[in-house]
């Protein structure tokens, strides 16, 4: 798989954590798929998500990767 | 069920008000009860008939001992984590948890899965399930070991494998498991496997994987060493050595003269030595040693001040959660979220991987066993009705294609498989059943999504262009050339 392909596989990633989160409505969802993310992803998959464009996400999963960017700053 | 048991008033309450957090059983509660949820609305999903699933409901719940077991059939899916908390809500609900007789039990899928998962073998957790990230942790191995730790997790296996391909990830040391052969989409991982600049395979015979070593290591049998394995009661048992190790040395010591070769300075002269060192950095283990565990003969975790012991049932006074293991219960909601692998025109039924009792796992040890007169293949099964539908009868060789891969093997035509579903084994290299399984995964865990790949079977005359193409491979890959001659084809 090229870095596009792998760049693709994180995108389903961060969105089928934020899917299997959304029954717990848009904030803790949010949360919890931010939380996910920092405790569980490797620093390379983390750059690489940081860096992607967020309109290739969901909105649950956007939100989350733009609050992970916040806590990094 | 937990809706019925909700909805019908069974959950034990003062189990819930004594031991959980009330705000979140309220939500979950409410989550649950709620219509779209009840038995009939989700016959159509689940296929288990709504009266069915009352019974069972009501059985689970009012019997005075109730405990729930469960296998890879749970985790092996997309939602499995969340069929984890699932079952985990229902033993709350219901009080079914924290004394004898009931509980939450996985059933592993290896001898020393529950050992190698209490030692911090996941890329996020030291020992004892404490995460890397956590500072006070860190620094008790960073002060006994003289090393600074990096706080981030590392990869998992399928992230390792992208990574390979991409180019950051250069190196790996596989102890004791056939990656090619056992994990899922296996031309990704040959891929994976292909582009590392070191391959280091530690294993009891040339397995699978072992067509990609750079170097070779030969294993160690249980028979041929010291140690411990733990089963899934979170029981520590003495593995003893009753012959000396054929290629010479144990695992631990080649694992310790790797580490060395490194510039490390291991310098174990037994398993005891590093139990020691385990005990003093884990606290769950703080009481275990092998001169107690020879005495007593084995030892259930937690074993330290608290349960000086042993602790044969988990969650008796509290959970794990919260400051010193006595924090109150937590529901999580989990709703269903179907898999993105479905069946369509192409690949129009549900292909479901497993074992048999005569072979384990990728069969590397049983396959050399007369074992393989019971199971000397991989099989299909497939209902009556499909295999009629495509003019396919027992013993036929078929060809089983996803959108992943396709390979060859016979047919057997049974009623122990639904209509529309197929099931094989993944026992026989010659077969590589995961050439046809996704890249899909457990959403928290990236577990392979096993138990789910839409596929379709047609006749066959001989074997695919992969297993071709591999078994090409593995002999050339298995050639023994003599230093100084000239190889033979």
């Amino acid at each position: 798989m090229s870095a596009a392909g792998t760049g693709e596989r994180l995108r389903y990633m961060a969105d089928q954590i934020a899917r299997n989160f959304a029954a717990m409505g848009e904030d803790e969802a949010i949360a919890a798929t931010a939380e996910h993310i920092a405790l569980f992803w490797d620093p390379r998959m983390k750059a690489a998500i940081l860096a992607d464009d967020p309109a290739h996400l969901s909105p649950i999963a956007a939100a989350a990767i733009a609050r992970l960017a916040a806590t990094r700053t | 069920m937990a809706h019925v048991i909700v909805n019908e008033g069974l959950v034990d309450e003062a189990f819930i008000s004594e031991r959980c957090d009330l705000d979140e059983y309220e939500n979950w509660a409410a989550f649950v009860a709620d219509p779209q949820h009840s038995p009939d609305v989700l016959e159509a999903v689940t296929r288990v008939p709504a009266g069915d699933l009352r019974a069972a409901a009501r059985l689970y719940a009012t019997a005075r001992n109730a405990a729930i077991y469960y296998g890879l059939g749970v985790t092996e899916h997309s939602q499995g984590s969340s069929t984890v908390m699932a079952i985990a809500n229902l033993a709350m609900a219901t009080g079914n948890i924290g004394r004898p007789g009931v509980g939450v039990n996985p059933l592993r899928g290896q001898n020393n899965v529950q050992g190698s998962c209490d030692m911090g073998s996941f890329p996020h957790e030291l020992s004892g399930y404490r995460h890397i990230s956590d500072t006070a942790t860190r620094q008790m191995f960073e002060q006994d070991w003289g090393v600074v730790l990096d706080p981030e997790p590392g990869l998992r296996i399928p992230n390792m494998l992208d990574a390979a391909i991409d180019g950051s990830f250069r190196a790996i040391y596989i102890q004791g498991e056939d990656i090619l052969q056992s994990d899922r989409d296996t031309k990704n991982v040959a891929a994976g496997l292909a582009a590392m600049d070191c391959v280091i395979v530690h294993d009891l015979f040339l397995n699978e994987t072992a067509s990609y070593a750079h170097m070779f290591l030969p294993g160690s049998t249980f028979l041929e060493k010291d140690g411990t394995f733990t089963n899934p009661e979170r029981r520590i048992q003495m593995v003893r050595k009753v012959m000396e190790p054929a290629n010479g040395l144990q695992d631990w010591e080649v694992t310790q003269e790797l580490a060395r070769a490194m510039g490390l300075g291991w310098n174990h002269a037994h398993p005891s030595g590093i139990m020691d060192e385990i005990a003093r950095l884990t606290p769950s283990f703080a009481g275990v040693s092998h001169a107690r565990l020879d005495a007593e003969g084995s030892l259930q975790w937690p074993v330290n001040e608290a349960a000086p012991d042993g602790s044969p049932i988990m969650h008796v006074d509290g959970f794990a959660r919260g400051p010193n293991g006595k924090g109150r219960g937590r529901f999580v909601v989990t709703d269903y979220v179907p898999t993105d692998e479905k069946t369509g025109p192409r690949f129009p039924l549900l292909l479901t991987t497993g074992r048999i009792l005569s072979q384990y796992n990728v069969g590397a040890q049983t396959r050399r066993t007369a074992n393989s007169v019971w199971h000397a293949e991989d099989v299909l099964e497939m209902h009556p009705q499909d295999a009629e539908n495509r003019g396919l009868g027992h013993g036929d060789w078929v060809r089983l294609a996803s959108r992943k891969g396709e390979t060859t093997l016979r047919l057997d035509v049974t009623e122990r498989v639904a209509p529309g579903v197929v099931y094989t084994t993944f026992h026989h290299p010659e077969t590589q059943a995961n050439v046809v399984t996704t890249e899909f995964s457990d959403w928290a865990t990236n577990c392979p999504e096993y138990k789910v790949t839409a596929v379709q079977v047609t006749p066959s005359n001989g074997p695919s262009d992969w297993q071709r193409d591999y078994g090409a491979l593995s002999r050339r890959a298995r050639r023994v050339v003599v230093a100084g001659a000239e190889p033979a084809e």
